[in-house]
């Protein structure tokens, strides 16, 4: 049998807040809280840094406004030129609405596509999926703290006894 | 107050302010040579025009001392008004979203907003005393000009000072309002007060959007009566509302270091305060380059002098820090989080959006006295400083008055951080 981690479960969004400064400060780097709802002040308390999805929306919406642009300049300017209204071939004016929009929908994309990749989704599989106490109290009223085995610094012992004097009631070995 | 601000802005960033004041005055240097340069070329042309058309889209010649006070005195004043209009906008938000950030600035801004009626008016008298030097269309008979006959239901003197007049009245009436409740519950803590200040939040912000409008295009568009923009209120709010959440942020950090607000100004509210000003930097940009955009494309006559004036002299370089100091710097600058929440790199965007802002007004209200450029001279820095240091006394009279953040509000506890848990879920446990 393999184990994929250790589960700790909690009653209050406070306590699992507590228990993930305590997990953070111990040195831990394999682990993650599920919770019902955002929590907020939780990426501090599990020392999170800031994402890394917003550099995926910079990268699309600056590759949307310049092909917007490019595009508008080529159509009009370059491949079939037209005069529309005594306006100039190109103007970044006229073009600037359509560049936005790209704008948009690629820094959109860019998001989308960054969580997804980020957070490795999507996958078949999970194993807390198959764990009881993780499917019914994730998204219902529990507070749960998972630290995976495949952590440096995980030890049986030792890292039921942190999570114990966090404060859970309720810690149990999820299977592979 | 002061040497603690000063400090606070020059102490902290001597070698930054040093190289903006200078950039500031070489820019101001250069622009009066290129000025005193255009001057001499435009006169000429411009005498040879007048003898052909009778008269110009403004008041041509040389303007007399009355005239370049009054719109030193204006523009002062337009910015200065900004900031308290900002203000109220940002208390009656707070209430229309139930905003639990909010509580920390809320009642400084409440100060602020209340400045509107009567300090504000009694500033506002030499503007409607100086009204025939300063709005062209005051002299001009409207049967001999197509444009002001067309408007003429609202550019006469009578709609003038009516106007004016009920635009205080409404803008009293909502600060006062929203101040006199929140006061109130300071001392007895009752919930009946927060529905009251929701209740003139909600009619509020409607006298808000159409007062506003009504200032902007009396005290400011109507210079160039021709002219017709129905995004122009929009455009003098998005900028007001811009100065004053970077001016919140600045004044939060302030009240923070002198310890009236220590214990409830936490990062997260100054990360809010500068996604609040990043907001309205692009909310701006996106309104002001509507209404260039719209007169761009339909090419009338009518709307497009207006941007033509502004293109010639200096002024096209006012423009250009309209589009790149007002949004892309602030825009692209303040993108990442870390930015948002430095004191140092905030208090310098303060300054640098008071400038921006400014130049702003300038650039509405300068070309229809000084086609040739931007002129900055005595009667603008008189003007400037002595409407701010009036409101700066009645603001911190009224500041030190009173606590200085709302001590009752229904959602202090969370502003300090703290979960209470609602007295009705309790049994469910």
């Amino acid at each position: 049998m393999n184990a994929y981690g250790l589960l700790a479960v909690f009653d209050t969004p406070a306590d699992a807040m507590h228990a993930a400064e305590k997990v953070r400060d111990a040195g831990y780097s394999k682990w993650d809280v599920h919770t019902p709802f955002p929590v907020h002040g939780m990426d501090a308390a599990m020392g999170l840094s800031n994402s890394k999805v917003g550099w995926f929306t910079f990268l699309g919406g600056v590759t949307g406004y310049t092909s917007g642009m490019i595009m508008i300049w080529w159509m009009n300017a370059y491949d079939y030129k037209i005069i529309i209204g005594g306006k100039p071939m190109f103007s970044p004016f006229f073009s600037f609405p359509v560049s936005y929009e790209l704008t948009i929908l690629l820094a959109s994309f860019g998001s989308l596509i960054g969580m997804f990749l980020l957070n490795r989704l999507p996958r078949l599989h999970h194993p807390l999926l198959k764990n009881r106490k993780f499917s019914t109290g994730a998204s219902h009223d529990k507070f749960i703290l998972v630290i995976e085995t495949a952590d440096p610094k995980f030890n049986d012992q030792e890292t039921r006894k942190l999570l114990s004097s966090a404060g859970s009631k309720h810690i149990e070995l999820v299977e592979d | 107050m002061t040497l603690h601000a000063f400090q606070l802005l020059i102490g902290l960033r001597r070698g930054v302010s040093a190289v903006v004041i200078a950039l500031f005055a070489a820019v101001l240097l250069g622009n009066s040579a290129i000025a005193a340069e255009q001057a001499k070329t435009a006169a000429k042309t411009e005498q040879a025009v007048d003898a052909h058309h009778g008269h110009t889209h403004g008041p041509a010649g040389h303007p007399t001392e009355l005239k370049k006070f009054g719109y030193a005195y204006l523009t002062a004043y337009m910015f200065c008004l900004s900031l308290c209009l900002g203000a109220l906008f940002i208390v009656i938000l707070n209430h229309l979203f139930d905003a639990q950030w909010m509580v920390p600035i809320r009642r400084f801004l409440e100060h602020i907003a209340c400045q509107l009626f009567p300090t504000m008016f009694i500033l506002w008298l030499p503007i409607g005393l100086l009204a025939k030097e300063i709005y062209p269309w005051f002299t001009i008979d409207p049967d001999h000009d197509h444009a002001l006959h067309a408007k003429a239901i609202l550019f006469n003197p009578t709609a003038f000072y009516v106007v004016s007049g009920l635009l205080f009245v409404v803008w009293g009436f909502i600060a006062h309002g929203l101040r006199r409740a929140s006061l109130a519950q300071d001392k007895d803590g009752a919930a009946v007060h927060t529905r009251t200040m929701r209740k003139y939040a909600a009619v509020g912000i409607f006298a808000f959007a159409f007062s506003l409008t009504g200032a902007a295009i009396y005290w400011m568009k109507s210079l160039q009566h021709q002219f017709f923009s129905t995004m122009y209120g929009v455009v003098y709010f998005a900028g007001s509302v811009w100065v004053t959440a970077i001016t919140t942020y600045w004044l939060l950090l302030y009240f923070k270091n002198r310890g009236d607000l220590k214990d409830v100004a936490r990062e997260v509210t100054f990360h809010d305060c500068g996604k609040l000003f990043f907001a309205f930097t692009v909310f701006y940009a996106y309104i002001h380059f509507s209404q260039y955009f719209l007169i761009w494309n339909a090419a009338v006559p009518e709307e497009t002098f207006w941007y033509v004036t502004r293109e010639k002299g200096s002024w096209w370089w006012v423009g250009q820090i309209t589009i790149f100091g007002h949004f892309w710097f602030p825009f692209l600058f303040l993108l990442p989080i870390h930015r948002k929440i430095n004191f140092q790199i905030m208090s310098m965007m303060a300054g640098w959006a008071w400038f921006c802002h400014y130049l702003d007004l300038q650039f509405n209200i300068g070309p229809v006295l000084h086609p040739d450029g931007l002129h900055f001279g005595i009667y603008d820095v008189l003007s400037l400083v002595g409407i701010l240091s009036v409101l700066i006394f009645m603001f911190s009279r009224a500041f030190n008055a009173h606590p200085p953040y709302p001590q009752r509000d229904p959602r202090v506890a969370e502003t300090f951080g703290v979960y209470v848990e609602p007295v009705s879920s309790k049994p469910a446990h």
